[in-house]
């Protein structure tokens, strides 16, 4: 019998399972109660890891000559105070994260329901073509407002090429702000692998560093280095790279998904398998600063932090962007209509946020902390160039020293001269390359585009055969064994079954 | 007494709920998406996929083929392991025993990250031998799994049946082969299916220690990253159905030889 005792504990504890299972459906009511009278609630789904999350040290200040920069709280919380300053209307954001393009998208479609989402070029893409997000608002590209950081500071560079850049006759500028952008190359060990060998694509399956190289786990980025190593010739020869539409064919050669492209491209990638170390999506930075493999693909953010990281072990590693072509890649801010609805007031809170992360000393923070680049170039406000030159700047006195231009992303008419950081000259095929590519290493980049529904399924099959074990690959001796061994098995139940043996036991 | 009942039955509930709501409703919906196509209709078309693709079928076969491995490896260190702890006269067995198990009290991923140190030194490379890699992982992984059922069965042998054999004649090998190993079955039996049945799916260890081709685990999450849901809940389904009939055949033979209890 139980006790009076033992049955309060029973109660106590049937009492709070009762409470786990309801507390769901207590909070969502609180939400909907305080969030239709008072307070905005902004749904935000970012990257893992991809905004500043503050609480920084003080020697981390950013020490600009316009000003110290440091993210004493989060971004989110800066920006729920910032916005009742200057709106007076009280925004509760409620943040959360995604692991890759295809997770959020499988996050959309089985009913999560966000107001704001930061997706790469091709996802944007994908959710414009289903009709899924919400153009930015006309009040949104207003330069007269001085609130609107985003379009009086996004690099005209980038600017352009979302301006330039249609799918189904849509600009992706008037749906999608940029957040951070890169390009993917190389990271190598100068001491085994020469610069040359790391600018070419054809690296990664080079026969003098076998299992030393990494390659990236996910398709896109795999078929692109396949494609690129697989057309080098064409893409490097004068002929190609003088023609006058030599961008418009790069972007052709590199986005091809010709049933033979995807064929060669299969059989490149099964010998990559054979000969590279692994497909990673994220050991590959340690791999490399332990010096476990030589080379590996990289994006060129992840670049930048994984040379910062050897550099305090003493450990030198370069970065080298391939001469067939570089994929230049954004993640950029786009509303979801399914979220927003009709709300106006949750779309000018949605874009406030894109502005407010767009503000000089946001991106700042931001790009210190995640280690990519923003695509702001901070318009009037200096900042971002200060940030460039405080981070890879040369000391006074150093003596090798080159002048490194930033033009083309920070001045309008990409004007030379004006914008240049003078940086020590390793620099040049260092952190600083990466972080900002030169003008010649942006020349061959190319975008890669959102395939469609019947190539990403024929691309999708293609990856699935390079990494399954193929039946057919089955060595003979094995069939041989497993008929022996199932003969054996049939044989030894027969004889038990006829009774000749007795089992022990019972 | 029947208060008794009642209480019971209560508190049984939290955990009926938790099974409906988090076992049984993510069957269902396996089911569906298993047998449906992007439309919404009833196919078959996921189920003969499968079975008619070279790639699904070999990854079925290797997951397979390094399930048999690990079992096997892992067998063949547990078991003296296990015999020779559960029949020395040691004083300090148990703490011997809490040898084997204290490593399970380390994060698994954490325990794989050391070994991967220790393989890299021992090999240089370790993307030269990816299978082995793999099955040395998993071995390590799930060895305590195998020797605990074991062990257990083993020290609860009846050793008046050990003097009898030896009475009637039996030498040190043949008592063995005829009474130890015999009686011993129902803990690898156990011992076996926790091993099996995880090393054909976790393939965590296979993205740790770089091994590049998919196990059954990876297989599906492919499908689910490219949006197949429907070829990916097929799979899922199969496996578990894999899974079922290891576990029928297993308990059978579990049945036949009921002598003994296992502790797992």
């Amino acid at each position: 019998m139980m006790t009076e005792k033992k049955k309060r504990g029973v109660a106590v504890l049937l009492a709070c399972s009762v409470l786990v299972f309801l507390f769901p459906f207590f909070s969502i009511q609180v939400n909907a109660d305080t969030g239709s009278d008072e307070e905005v609630v902004l749904r935000v789904c970012n990257w893992e890891e991809y905004i500043d999350l503050g609480d920084w040290d003080k020697e981390e200040t950013i020490d600009l000559d316009s000003g110290d920069v440091i993210g004493e709280s989060s971004i989110i919380k800066d920006f729920e105070e910032w916005y009742y300053e200057t709106y007076g209307i009280r925004v509760k954001v409620e943040y959360s994260t995604f692991g890759t393009n295809e997770d959020l998208y499988n996050m959309l479609t089985l009913g999560d329901t966000y107001d704001l989402v930061c997706p790469s070029e091709y996802m944007i893409m994908k959710l414009m073509t289903e009709g899924r997000l919400l153009p930015l608002s006309k009040k949104f590209f207003d330069t007269q407002d001085e609130s609107n950081y985003y379009i009086n500071g996004v690099s005209p560079y980038i600017r352009s090429i979302f301006e330039s850049n249609e799918i189904e006759g849509e600009k992706w500028g008037d749906y999608a702000a940029g957040y951070m952008w890169g390009i993917t190359g190389i990271v190598y060990n100068p001491e085994e692998v020469s610069e040359e060998e790391a600018s070419s694509w054809k690296v990664l399956n080079s026969p003098t560093h076998r299992r030393q190289i990494t390659i990236k786990d996910n398709v896109r980025d795999s078929y692109f280095a396949a494609v690129g190593a697989l057309k080098s010739e064409l893409l490097t020869s004068e002929e190609f790279v003088n023609s006058p539409d030599y961008l418009e064919r790069l972007e052709a050669e590199m986005n091809d998904t010709s049933p033979e492209t995807i064929d060669r491209v299969q059989e490149y990638l099964q010998d990559v398998k054979d000969n590279c170390y692994s497909f990673e999506t994220d050991s590959g930075k340690a791999d490399m600063i332990t010096g476990k493999v030589v080379a590996n693909y990289q994006w060129s953010g992840d670049a930048v932090y994984t040379m910062d990281q050897a550099d305090e072990d003493d450990f030198t590693l370069a970065f080298a962007v391939p001469e067939e072509s570089t994929n230049i890649y954004f993640d950029g801010w786009v509303m979801l209509k399914d979220g927003i609805r009709e709300d106006a007031a949750k779309q000018h809170a949605a874009e406030a946020f894109i502005n407010f992360n767009s503000r000089a000393d946001n991106a700042i923070r931001n790009m210190y902390y995640i280690g990519y680049t923003s695509v702001i170039s901070g318009g009037e406000d200096g900042r971002i160039l200060e940030y460039a030159d405080w981070c890879y700047g040369a000391e006074e006195g150093e003596e090798e020293v080159t002048d490194y231009d930033l033009g083309y992303f920070f001045s309008e008419d990409g004007e030379e001269g004006k914008y240049v950081v003078t940086a020590p000259t390793e620099q040049a095929y260092r952190q600083l390359f990466a972080q900002y590519p030169t003008k010649e290493a942006i020349s061959r980049s190319s975008i890669m585009v959102c395939f469609d529904e019947e190539q990403t399924k024929v691309i999708n099959q293609m990856w699935i055969n390079v990494r399954c074990y193929n039946i057919h690959d089955i060595p003979g001796w094995v069939w041989a064994f497993l008929g022996a061994v199932i003969l054996a098995g049939a044989g030894g139940g027969i004889r038990r079954w006829k009774g000749s043996y007795r089992g022990w036991g019972q | 007494m029947k208060k008794m009942k009642f209480s019971r039955k209560i508190l049984g509930i939290p955990y009926a709920v938790f099974l409906l709501l988090f076992v049984a409703a993510p069957l269902f919906v396996l089911l569906y998406y298993a047998f449906t196509n992007g439309e919404g209709r009833f196919t078959t078309a996921n189920l003969t996929g499968f079975f008619s693709d070279p790639n699904t079928l070999g990854t079925l076969f290797y997951s397979f083929g390094i399930a048999v491995v690990t079992t096997g490896v892992c067998l063949l260190l547990a078991y003296p392991a296990a015999y020779i702890l559960a029949t020395s006269k040691l004083k300090a067995k148990s703490v011997l025993m809490m040898l084997f198990i204290i490593p399970m009290w380390i994060n698994f991923s954490l325990r794989i990250t050391a070994l991967k140190e220790i393989l890299t030194w021992m090999e240089g490379n370790l993307a030269c031998h990816p299978f082995l890699n793999t099955v040395i992982g998993m071995s390590y992984d799930f060895l305590p799994f195998m020797i605990l059922p074991i062990y257990t069965t083993i020290s609860r042998l009846d050793g008046a049946l050990l003097e009898a054999a030896r009475d009637l004649g039996a030498g040190e090998a043949q008592a063995f082969l005829k009474v130890t190993l015999p009686l011993s079955l129902p803990g690898i039996i156990s011992g076996v299916s926790m091993v099996f049945l995880p090393a054909m799916t976790n393939y965590v260890v296979l993205d740790m220690l770089y091994n590049s081709t998919y196990i059954m685990g990876s297989l599906i999450g492919s499908y689910f990253a490219a949006y197949n849901w429907h070829g990916g809940s097929m799979i899922a389904l199969i496996l578990l159905a894999v899974i079922c009939l290891f576990t029928l055949f297993t308990s059978g033979m579990e049945e036949e030889n009921t002598r003994g209890g296992t502790l797992l």
